[in-house]
């Protein structure tokens, strides 16, 4: 039965693809310039621990942000590219359960170090 | 019925896929699009373990640096290729954006009249697109120059 | 001139070479012809019209796909030629290819018009009118001559046989910008699945290589905006009301237009 309110639509997918894309254009920016030679630092310095510790900590929530936009943006992309190649049903199922697997991992693990710190 | 269910779809296969070689511009940007996408993923779920280490506190975080260190100017390679994919990628798809979501760059439906140019693929796209290879190259280049510093060399 | 065409029986594939005489105004399907008339009887290809309007000679010429009639050999800038048949579609037989696939995924866009009250369409007051700007909205998209074409060029196609192409999603889209239909939400269901409308990159080949400028890329774009602007705002495109249709019905007494004129002004 068409509705206009179907959750279940592969465009709700893509508006949050749409959506996280526009979010990282800014963040990721962000992120970029940090690393960059526009801090002044030389290549060394920007991975020194207590340069990368202190920029977790300070830009705590910005990396957050980032995490779960291109862990989402990112896996769900993969899953487009693979439900694409493998049109099969069953593939198409497994890959839907890898990539919800692979998403919990990367957001417990970067969510971990986020909160440990 | 039983039989047409058992026949497999035909399918060409990523080659023809992702080899834009006779095509227009735009779908090369297609083939370019999905490999840094793929590219970026790869790297991001590496990266977040990397950056995992900052956790496990300042001596595994050394540990870490050293083996990627070990990696000599491969590791700088292979950053420069992520540091281009994640410029053309965010490029391209602004660009997208603005196809997609806006119906921007796509020109009014027309009466077709030989020799037909289509709308969507003229102009205006096409300045787009150059625009944003101009960007990418310029803001590439300048990444590669940084990173050979960092290595070093100049 | 040295035309290689890649050959198919049913078992095995082979590439075969033919020399033929051709002048610069010659189309290649004019080439085929000859090379069936008098060298190879066993070639087969699908022609028609030999005009560009009924769309059965759609193959690879040189890497990319094109209705052979409206291909002239001085075009090519080669001095051979290489025919394939069409890409992502299933082969039967030399450069003939199954259409099947192709003709079920237009069907299931629903390319017909669709009323919500299915009377109107059998017992109409007056005809379904459009204006000239209406028409314009649409009008590119119904050139299509279903020759199949965009399919072979489309990377999707490529990868995933279920994707249903820029054929049947540009002819989806004519219908949803044609002001008479209401079909809307109906076939909007269709085309929002997993391999569906989202499932365009915009690649943009298949405007690219379309034989008639029908231009499916931009309707699939359009589609996208629509489709999103109906999850997210609710609106859809305006369709003629049937209230419009009654008020533009003549009166029951309206004076008859005066019996056309046979007679030639001058004679004949």
């Amino acid at each position: 039965m068409p509705s206009k309110y179907s959750l279940l639509k592969e465009s709700w997918n893509m508006i949050l693809m749409y959506a996280l894309a526009l979010i990282m254009i800014f963040v990721l920016t962000f992120h970029l310039l940090l690393v960059s030679p526009l801090t002044g630092r030389t290549f060394d310095q920007l991975l020194n621990y207590n340069y990368v510790l202190q920029n977790l900590t300070y830009y705590r929530i910005v990396f957050g942000l980032l995490l779960y936009a291109a862990v989402i943006h990112g896996l769900n992309g993969l899953r487009i590219v693979l439900i694409e190649w493998l049109h099969v049903k069953r593939f198409q199922w497994a890959v839907n359960v890898i990539i919800v697997i692979l998403m919990a991992i990367l957001l417990a693990f970067g969510t971990y170090t986020l909160i440990v710190l | 019925m039983g039989e047409e269910k058992k026949e497999k779809r035909y399918k060409s296969g990523l080659l023809r896929s992702l080899w834009p070689y006779n095509f227009n511009v735009e779908r090369y940007t297609y083939t370019l699009h999905r490999i840094t996408g793929v590219i970026l993923i790869l790297y991001l779920m590496a990266h977040v373990f990397e950056i995992y280490h900052v956790a496990l506190g300042p001596v595994a975080w050394e540990q870490t640096m050293a083996l990627l260190g070990s990696l000599g100017i491969w590791e700088k390679i292979g950053l420069w290729i992520i540091a281009g994919s994640a410029l053309y990628h965010g490029a391209n798809g602004f660009r997208l954006i603005l196809n997609e979501v806006f119906g921007m760059l796509l020109g009014k439906p027309v009466l077709p009249e030989y020799p037909y140019t289509p709308t969507s693929l003229s102009r205006n796209q096409k300045i787009a697109i150059y625009l944003i290879v101009l960007v990418v190259e310029a803001l590439w280049i300048w990444a590669g120059i940084y990173l050979l510093w960092g290595l070093g060399i100049i | 001139m040295k035309v290689r065409i890649r050959r198919f029986d049913g078992q095995k594939e082979w590439w075969q070479d033919y020399e033929v005489d051709a002048k610069p105004s010659d189309t290649v399907l004019d080439v085929l012809n000859r090379i069936r008339e008098k060298q190879d009887h066993t070639l087969a290809f699908r022609q028609s019209c030999q005009m560009g309007s009924c769309g059965s000679c759609g193959m690879v010429i040189n890497g990319l796909p094109a209705l052979a009639c409206q291909t002239r050999i001085g075009e090519l800038k080669t001095e051979s030629i290489r025919l394939e048949p069409l890409y992502n579609y299933k082969v039967i037989k030399d450069l003939v290819v199954d259409l099947n696939d192709f003709v079920n995924k237009h069907r299931s866009v629903k390319p017909w018009m669709i009323r919500k009250n299915p009377e109107e369409l059998e017992e109409a007051p007056t005809e379904f009118k459009v204006t000239p700007e209406q028409n314009l909205t649409f009008v590119q998209f119904d050139y299509c001559i279903m020759c199949g074409i965009c399919l072979a060029a489309c990377p999707t196609v490529a990868i995933d046989p279920l994707f249903l192409g820029p054929q049947a999603l540009g002819q989806a889209y004519r219908y949803i910008a044609d002001p008479r239909d209401e079909g809307f939400e109906e076939r909007i269901d269709i085309l929002d699945d997993s391999h569906g409308v989202w499932r365009c990159h915009f690649a943009g080949a298949c405007s690219y290589v379309c034989p008639k400028g029908v231009d499916p890329a931009k309707a699939i774009q359009y589609l996208k905006k629509d489709i999103l602007k109906y999850r997210l705002l609710h609106k859809k495109r305006a369709s003629t009301k049937p209230a419009e249709l009654v008020q533009k019905a003549p009166p029951p007494n309206a004076p008859k237009p005066p019996p056309f004129d046979f007679k030639v002004e001058g004679g004949v």
